[in-house]
């Protein structure tokens, strides 16, 4: 450290006028409104979704029928749950190698130039909207993953999660999770560029100077500083890919039967996307349980953003 | 004036003199695998296939090969970091060029001035393309996204505001809640909206609630740019004002705000681009409607993405042609959106560069 520290002094303003203070408590308000917003959202999901889950217990979760046409009505979202697991699991397997590559491409590789365009493009990838991605993936995209799919079938069908039970290999899990991948490129890419640009050049540039080529200084210098704000931007991702709803509805089977591993089989789930299939012709009573489903995806979700959020604050200490 | 700096010798960067025979080998290196590949397609391989078993393979090999003859052993893991890294950066642009264009290709057929103008009464999924369009819709999108904005804009700087200028002691509260909402699912947003007001009967579908329901989407990416571009303010210049004996909300008003005015300006544009291509939540709020509903308090509203929803789903050609359509429109509202915020931050780093 060649400055020398100073002291930080703590230069308060302090509302004196009226003025000052309306606009103060004008700030305060508004982002107290923020936190109201959320405790209401929980809130009335939570008393709409109630009898749900006081009428299905446990089962609600981890259960995989749903039945509203006998009495008592069976309401259980276990493998739509599992589906939108293994979707965006998927889809990050899919979406990370590519979305660190773009980043390190940016940052380490291209020149100004090139750069610039680069990220303008990947910025227009995030812009795209989901509907649009998803007409794309339904007419576009499917047909050519379905070849890809019987590929895979054909060559590998002996392991098991390349084995198919029911022989159709359109709308299937490895479908959808092309689809999210698409989506959630763009958001692990500009974590990871803005991690890697913060980097502190002189360390990389001490790297090579030790003669490290490129693969070492990125395994030994540039994954160990940035690896944390990756796994947030990651997680951050997921959270998206958890709660996407209808590029996922257009491309995949929506079947109430666990499917653990067979990803080419045309038998999936997603929680938001059930919400979406099945809120057009529901009953007052099933009304209430996709409002529970809701609860449950936006809980597990929370879970995800909030480990994101401590993760990437934790290793970006450059933002506060 | 400085003194003109003295010219670097051609000598001071070694690494980058690449002798001749090493240019030989980049080239052979980049130039066998691609006919190796071109080969195998025109031998009838199918196109992935080459690609991932011909072309992949022989340029890891000629990579590490030219590699290893350029700079030794650390060459070859180099060159397969090189290589798999353009790889994968390639597979997002085919990616990427394949959805913008297929929305451009197939969406093109169906625009004509009508289709811009008329409605969807009394179309029906097969009737030709000649007749009926997504105007409604068009102003449906426009007036739900716009009541939108006129909400969340305002609330979201002003909590941007709270968490830069003020000292408020709930400002990690509000930033993690506000991160948390960024992860909200759009049908669970729609849902909220559902449970609020049109299960417990205050209302029927209606436009309003579409807006409402597309605004704790919106808030955490307005909050969180305004935010950025807000911190980016030299904390000089409040001080500076501040000690010319501004009070703190003229400080605000007349310093920081106008420095910040492109990032805020982003902001809003980048928060439009979240919602208007959101489709869940408007069908679970708003519905679908035929005709032209320029009021979003009464009835149910179109807007283009329930419009692309709703015809893609029915399957048939000149339906799926309608879709697309919708699909161009969007992305053209995007495109517009998105060239207006690229243009305002290029202003900006203009005109700081025109000052100095």
């Amino acid at each position: 450290m060649s400055e020398i520290e100073r002291e930080r002094r703590n230069l308060r303003a302090k509302p004196f006028s009226k003025a000052d203070r309306r606009f103060y408590r004008t700030a305060t308000w508004a982002a107290n409104s923020s936190i109201v917003l959320v405790s209401l959202i929980l809130i009335f999901l939570g008393i709409r979704s109630w009898p749900a889950f006081q009428s299905q217990g446990v089962g609600f979760v981890f259960g995989s029928s749903w039945n509203t046409s006998v009495e008592p009505i069976v309401m259980q979202i276990g493998p739509m749950l599992w589906g939108s697991i293994q979707i965006s699991l998927l889809g990050l397997l899919i979406a990370v190698p590519m979305a660190i590559s773009i980043a390190y491409f940016i940052v380490f590789m291209a020149n100004k130039t090139i750069g610039r365009i680069v990220t303008t493009l990947v910025d227009l990838l995030a812009a795209l909207p989901s509907i649009v991605l998803g007409l794309w993936g339904l007419l576009v995209f499917s047909p050519v993953a379905e070849g890809w799919a019987t590929m895979l079938n054909q060559a590998l069908g002996f392991i098991p999660i390349f084995a198919s039970n029911s022989g159709n290999l359109l709308r299937s899990p490895f479908i959808a999770s092309w689809v999210v991948a698409v989506m959630i490129v763009p958001i692990i890419a500009s974590v990871t560029r803005e991690i890697f640009s913060q980097l502190d050049r002189e360390l990389i540039n001490a790297s090579l100077a030790l003669g490290a080529g490129r693969w070492s200084t990125f395994r030994m210098v540039i994954m160990p500083t940035s690896f944390g704000g990756i796994i947030g931007g990651i997680l951050l991702a997921m959270g998206r890919a958890l709660g996407e709803t209808v590029a996922i509805f257009f491309v995949l089977n929506l079947v109430f039967d666990y499917n653990w591993f067979q990803i080419l089989d045309a038998k999936g789930g997603s929680v938001a996307s059930m919400i979406l299939a099945k809120f057009g012709e529901a009953s007052p009573a099933e009304v209430s349980g996709l409002m529970a489903a809701g609860v449950v995806l936006f809980v597990v979700t929370l879970v995800v953003n909030s480990i994101a959020s401590y993760i990437v604050a934790k290793a970006q200490p450059w933002r506060r | 004036m400085s003194a003109a700096p003295v010219a670097r010798p051609a000598t001071a960067e070694p690494w980058k003199q690449i002798s001749s025979t090493s240019r030989l080998r980049i080239a052979l290196a980049i130039l066998l695998p691609l006919a190796l590949g071109v080969t195998a397609i025109l031998l009838g391989l199918r196109f992935e296939l080459a690609l991932l078993f011909v072309f992949m393979p022989s340029q890891l090999i000629m990579g590490v090969i030219a590699g290893r003859g350029i700079s030794g052993k650390r060459g070859q893991s180099d060159a397969i970091l090189q290589v798999l890294v353009m790889f994968f950066g390639a597979a997002v642009f085919v990616l990427l060029i394949s959805v913008v264009w297929s929305v451009i290709a197939q969406g093109w057929p169906a625009m004509s001035w009508q289709f811009f103008s008329q409605n969807n009464v009394y179309i029906s999924s097969t009737t030709s393309l000649e007749y009926g369009g997504v105007g409604h819709a068009i102003i449906g999108t426009l007036l739900v996204v716009f009541l939108s904005t006129v909400v969340t804009v305002p609330l979201g700087v002003a909590t941007a505001v709270y968490l830069t200028e003020t000292r408020g002691k709930t400002r990690s509260v509000v930033r993690t809640l506000i991160q948390a909402l960024s992860g909200l699912p759009s049908v669970v947003s729609g849902l909220f909206i559902y449970a609020l007001f049109i299960a417990s009967g205050i209302t029927q579908y209606v436009g309003w609630a579409g807006s409402l329901a597309l605004i704790p989407l919106m808030l955490p990416t307005v909050t969180r740019v305004a935010e950025e571009s807000l911190i980016l303010v030299p904390q000089e210049l409040r001080n500076g004002a501040l000690a010319l004996g501004a009070p703190a909300w003229r400080a605000f008003a007349f310093v920081t705000l106008p420095a910040a005015k492109s990032g805020l300006l982003t902001a809003v544009l980048l928060g439009i681009a979240r919602i208007i291509g959101e489709t869940a939540p408007l069908l679970i709020t708003t519905f679908a409607a035929d005709s032209t509903n320029p009021n979003v308090f009464n009835g149910p509203i179109a807007t283009l993405p329930t419009y692309l929803y709703q015809f893609a789903a029915t399957g048939y050609e000149t339906s799926i042609q309608r879709a697309w359509g919708a699909a161009l429109v969007i992305l053209l509202l995007v495109a517009v959106l998105f060239i207006a915020a690229r243009v305002m931050t290029r202003t900006k780093s203009a005109s700081k560069k025109g000052r100095k």
